[in-house]
């Protein structure tokens, strides 16, 4: 039985980001429904009874965090909208952003109903200049036709919703360093607690979701809890956008329920392993900072508790495909450079050890390397691990972690060697 | 004091203050909006921008300094930004990175002398299927070889 | 000298001293734990079915830490609640006066039914908590965070002004490896960079608590200092052109937990170790911030704020932590000076003294002779100067100088910068008043008054006065500690003590008596005002014995009604308030509000 898809069902369709082009699939359908039929309390309750669960990467059931909000209204209530899409290997919030930004707007104007929020902010990361413009575009547009501003479709709710360009820092994808860098400063994440639905931006309570999370709202709204947690697994429900690069023939965007095995996803949508001749080696399944299923282990569910049942993690879903020309060792190398470089340098095992974990495999890339290095690389992970602000020390960590016990072979003979590694991480 | 942007501009950042519940947010917007009109922003920028949000040079520097999309030097007319993540990395971003820099005559991090080009390795940019990825200012091209690198610099001129 | 004094250790101890506990240290403080009986040296709990959780009051929260039962108040953090244990969690970026950053990670412990270590700092105490400060899980994370801090960290010690009260050294001692398993390249950075007018700045020492920053922000409000860049290579730093020259800098420098930012004046002088500490108080302005004195082979070599939340919270200003340098830049006069007596002894000249000032009392009459008396005297100079001078020598009139400059700030600076004058008011001396000043001068003018003395000030440094007019003089009788055109007028001039070198006490701006501590030996013959009056009083019929600055002081507080009851004893190194409270006006001006001003009691 063929898929139908959700999330993805209009961005083919040409002028899918235009408002005209949405309302003509009939667009806003959802949140007319929630206005009409539902209070905000009542409308949480069947975001909680659908099951949707996060898909920034923490995989945190949505409705729940919603309720995590006080009770009372002294201060203003916040939703920022986390587009600072920025993990490695992740690219399924620009593809909804740039193709169909209403089917987002939507659910953000829903989620806000629900919260009884009515000042959003779109966190945006500055390198996605081509979604920056959509996005005002379709909020302009939304405005015009007043499914935004006062009075919304006449339920009497109010909303405005800003967008906020991010500046190049992956950091600022985290929940709390976003809100720092919304209120101008630095993107360094805060001390939790308090959590942010009870003292947020500007010290309000605020919610934080993820541009898919909010999309899978819209679809909620549509068509109702019961109807969307038939989707997927138990506890893992809904639709998915899976991502997939590196060694693979089609790399894109795959949409399907949470639960597919991941070699469905690697073999038939995107096409199998790019060269015939250099079978699996290793892939991430969730993102750069999850950890690494060496080829043997990938025959796993793509869902939150199977993945996590099997030692690593969905994440953001940005699935990174290695074949059997991988240097491992020069994989981890290239990795641990990226969270080197957008470390914050808040906190001392982080900042620190981000550093001293790239010189060590820099030197054992290069042939350069010492009997204790492998030994080394695993301790550092495990004492940033945990002691961090924020979950950027797992981040790390784990993948440190992960690639050395799944592959300790390959990084003692690279502690062994006089000379520089010939495999490359590349093509 | 002469103003280190437009009236126009100042006026833009004027109106940004008013938009936020708390005017320090104003602080990205106006520093883009700085960067847009000049390329860049200047120590005189830093100063300026300070002034108007009311903040310390050295908090708005401390900011500026954090987010690799403000250029504190002049860039290049055109800021070539090729990503050297994983993914890019897999599908060949070093060989073209390699390419760029030789094709260019500038290191990573360097602007030419000509002020035409600069050249920037940058960090996973949310285009991995299609990689080798890399931008040109605000443009986006994937995936790129270095075939097609030369095709896309030929179109530049 | 007084006795031990226990201090209750309700504030940290000063930042710039490590608050490592001395090996051998009684496992239980004295009196701040409150509850249970004290645990056994060994840590196990009193009785054998487990520690109990004593009764927390309305607003307070009972938990314990390593066993040892204590009672907060209710938003206490666990840190503070293992201070008042007596239980030391060792931390960098904590600082009591100034908000919680959180960012060191030295702090973590383990706190049961949290899977993952807290930092003590920002966790708030809750009721029934359980926390481990020292297992195998918290040193071993805390060896970690030490290894990590130390990695890029250049080894300067050998060269580094923080040697002996340094952090990173003191905690490496106690919980590091003690050896270093990093063999890369260090991150560097730029050294001995010139941040500010009177801090340098080591960028490689620099472990980014962001002490200095938060201070900049939040006690002096000046916004100089902030982080730039990311990852290992963020790093303190000023904006170009806008250095760090609050009139707290120096603060920066005791708040730095490592050799980063250091005091300018202080650099490669002395060995912290050699130091010797003695608490006073500033003598800079009215604030008296107290302060500890540090010499070595009898020199002051720095002034560093000693906690007092009362007056300074944990600050003073960089004018009175250089307060000290007059005493080596201006010159001293040490023997006494008679006019027309070269090599005079001090009776000699105090002879002289005693004779001048009666022939000008006999020949011009009631009021020929004033005085003027500085308000930078103790309380003890100027009790003596009133019994010498007004009760027994017949000059009554008097008139106390006022030294003001700039403005009373937000944290600690007064506009009046005598630090006693509150003290000659309560002694019934007047308040320091221009006005005075002038009419005595104007009278020396006009022939009115023709014999003055003076103490402790340069009189021709005051507006008004001219050597012309200290010329028709028939008896100048000077005491200071300075070598001055007025000295060098008078007709007998004695040495006398400057800052450090006497035992005293002040009363600030607030009313609150504090002692000045005597940290060096006076040269040559200089003494404390108040002997030199003694003496010159035997010559004029005094009696009393005043054998030292405590005897005077307890016949202060017994005759005096403004101080009765106080007593050394009872000032202890804090201070005490005037028995009748504040003075209207100062009523509550303890340090401004803000984070700047101490926390309450845990």
């Amino acid at each position: 039985m063929a898929y139908e898809p959700l999330l993805t069902r209009n961005i083919h369709k040409p002028g899918s980001e235009t408002l005209e082009g949405y309302l003509a699939s009939g667009g806003y359908q959802g949140l007319r429904r929630v206005l009409k039929e539902f209070t905000p309390e009542k409308f949480v309750e069947e975001v909680k009874a659908a099951g949707l669960r996060g898909r920034g990467g923490a995989g945190f059931p949505t409705g729940m965090k919603w309720g995590f909000l006080p009770k009372g209204k002294e201060k203003p209530r916040y939703l920022c909208i986390n587009a600072d899409e920025s993990e490695p290997g992740t690219f399924k919030d620009r593809l909804l952003i740039e193709k169909d930004p209403h089917l987002v707007l939507e659910g953000i104007i829903a989620a806000a109903y629900a919260i009884e929020c009515h000042q959003a902010f779109f966190y945006i990361r500055g390198e996605f200049h081509q979604g920056y413009r959509t996005f005002e575009k379709a909020i302009a547009e939304a405005r015009a036709r007043g499914f935004l501003g006062k009075n919304i479709l006449g339920s009497g709710f109010d909303l405005e919703v800003l967008v906020y360009r991010g500046a190049g820092a992956y950091i600022c994808g985290e929940e709390t360093a976003l809100l720092e860098s919304l209120e101008g400063k630095r993107g360094y994440p805060r001390i939790k607690p308090p959590f942010p639905a009870i003292v947020g931006l500007y010290g309000c309570p605020t919610i934080i979701n993820n541009v898919e999370t909010l999309a899978n709202v819209t679809l909620i709204a549509e068509r109702g809890a019961a109807w969307y947690a038939g989707i997927g697994r138990p506890k893992n429900t809904g639709p998915k956008l899976f991502c997939l690069s590196g060694h693979v023939k089609r790399p894109g965007i795959f949409e399907a329920p949470l639960g597919i095995p991941f070699l469905e996803l690697l073999n038939e949508h995107a096409g199998g392993m790019a060269h015939p001749s250099r079978p699996l080696k290793a892939a991430v399944p969730g993102g750069s900072s999850m950890k690494i299923l060496p080829a043997s282990k990938c025959d796993v569910l793509m869902d939150f508790d199977s993945l996590a049942a099997a030692g690593t993690s969905l994440g953001s879903a940005g699935g990174i495909v290695m074949d059997t020309s991988v240097c491992i060792v020069g994989a981890l190398l290239n990795v641990a450079r990226f969270y080197a470089h957008e470390s914050c340098g808040q906190c001392t095992p982080c900042r620190e050890g981000t550093g001293w974990l790239v010189k060590i495999l820099a030197r054992l890339e290069r042939g350069d390397g010492r009997p204790e290095d492998v030994d080394r690389l695993a301790d550092i992970a495990f004492r940033i691990e945990g002691n961090t602000v924020c979950p950027f020390g797992e981040a790390i960590a784990w993948p440190v972690d992960s690639y050395v016990k799944a592959f300790r072979a390959e990084f003692e003979d690279h502690a062994g060697r006089r000379q520089a590694c010939t495999m490359r991480a590349g093509a | 004091m002469s103003l280190p942007v437009r009236p126009e501009t100042d006026r833009r950042i004027d109106d940004l203050l008013a938009r936020f519940p708390q005017k320090g947010s104003a602080l990205l917007p106006a520093l883009y909006m700085i960067q847009e009109e000049t390329g860049w922003v200047s120590e005189a920028s830093m100063e300026y921008v300070a002034g108007k949000i009311g903040l310390s040079p050295a908090f708005v520097s401390g900011v500026v300094s954090f987010y690799t999309m403000f250029h504190r030097r002049p860039p290049g007319r055109h800021h070539v930004q090729i990503c050297r993540t994983l993914p890019c990395a897999l599908r060949g971003a070093d060989a073209l990175m390699a390419h760029a820099a030789k094709r260019l005559g500038v290191k990573d991090g360097q602007t030419r002398p000509d002020g035409a080009y600069s050249l920037a390795s940058v960090e996973c940019l949310g285009a991995c299927d299609r990689a080798p990825f890399m931008q040109i200012n605000d443009r986006e091209f994937g995936p790129v070889d270095p075939a097609a690198f030369d095709d896309i610099l030929k179109r530049q001129e | 000298m007084g006795d031990p004094e226990t201090i209750e250790p309700r504030l940290s101890p000063p930042p710039h001293q490590p608050n490592v506990p001395a090996p051998g240290a009684p496992a239980v403080a004295p009196a701040a734990v409150t509850g249970a009986a004290p645990a056994s040296a060994a840590g196990t709990p009193a009785s054998a079915a487990g520690p109990v959780l004593p009764q927390a009051g309305p607003d307070e929260v009972a938990l314990l830490i390593d066993d040892r039962p204590v009672v907060v108040r209710k938003g206490a953090t666990v840190l503070q609640a293992a201070e008042k244990a007596g239980i030391l969690v060792p931390h960098y970026c904590y600082h009591p006066g100034m908000s919680v950053a959180g960012n060191c990670r030295m702090c973590l412990v383990e706190i049961e039914k949290m899977p993952k270590l807290q930092i003590g700092c920002a966790t708030v105490a809750g009721p029934g908590m359980v926390v481990r400060t020292n297992n195998e899980r918290v040193r071993g994370v805390r060896a970690g965070i030490q290894e990590f801090l130390l990695i890029n960290h250049p080894l300067d010690c050998p060269i580094c002004d923080q040697a002996g009260e340094c952090r990173l050294q003191s905690y490496e001692k106690d919980y590091g490896r003690g050896y270093s398993r990093f063999a890369e390249e260090k991150v560097h950075f730029p050294k001995r960079y010139d941040i500010g007018r009177s801090v340098l700045f080591d960028a490689e020492r620099c472990i980014k608590c962001t002490r200095c920053i938060r201070f900049c922000d939040e006690v002096s409000r000046s916004h100089e200092l902030a982080l730039f860049s990311r990852g290992d290579h963020a790093i303190v730093g000023a904006f170009p052109g806008r250095p760090l020259d609050n009139p707290y800098s120096g603060c920066t420098a005791d708040v730095c937990p490592v050799g980063a930012l250091t005091w300018k004046p202080f650099r490669f002088k002395a060995r912290v170790w050699f130091l010797k500490n003695v608490p006073s108080v500033c003598a800079g302005c009215a604030r008296g911030c107290n302060v500890n004195v540090a010499t070595f082979r009898n020199r002051i070599h720095r002034m560093t704020p000693r906690v007092n939340a009362d007056v300074n919270a944990y600050w003073m200003c960089d004018a009175g932590r250089q307060s000290y340098d007059t005493l080596y830049s201006r010159p001293r006069f040490e023997r006494p000076i008679a006019r027309g007596l070269p090599d005079a002894t001090a009776d000699q000249a105090l002879d002289r003294a005693a004779a001048l000032l009666r022939d000008t009392a006999k020949t011009g009459g009631k009021g020929a002779v004033a005085a003027i008396v500085s308000a930078r005297l103790s309380l003890e100079d100027l009790y003596v100067a009133k019994r010498v001078l007004g009760e027994l020598a017949g000059i009554t009139r008097l008139a106390i100088p006022s030294h003001e400059d700039g403005e009373d700030d937000h944290l600690l600076i007064r506009r009046d910068k005598t630090p006693n004058a509150r003290g000659a008011e309560l002694l019934g001396l007047g308040a320091p008043s221009s006005g005075r000043v002038k009419e005595i001068l104007d009278d020396v003018a006009s022939g009115r008054v023709k014999g003055l003395v003076v103490l402790g000030e340069d009189l021709l440094a005051l507006p008004g006065a001219s050597p012309a007019l200290l010329d028709r003089l028939s008896a100048l009788v000077v005491l200071d500690a300075w070598k001055s055109p007025t000295v060098d007028r008078a007709h007998v001039a004695l040495p006398s003590c400057g800052y450090g070198e006497f035992e005293g006490t002040m009363v600030n701006f607030q009313g609150r008596v504090q002692r000045l501590r005597a940290a060096l030996r006076p040269p040559g013959e200089a003494d404390p005002a108040w002997r030199i009056l003694r003496e010159l009083g035997r010559r004029f019929g005094l009696t009393s014995e005043y054998a030292t600055a405590r005897a005077i002081f307890d016949e202060i507080g017994a005759k005096v009604p403004a101080f009765s009851g106080l007593t050394f004893r009872t000032l202890g190194d804090l201070g005490a308030p005037v028995p009748g409270g504040a003075t209207p006006g100062a009523a509550g001006a303890g340090v401004s509000g803000g984070p700047g001003a101490p926390r309450a009691e845990a």
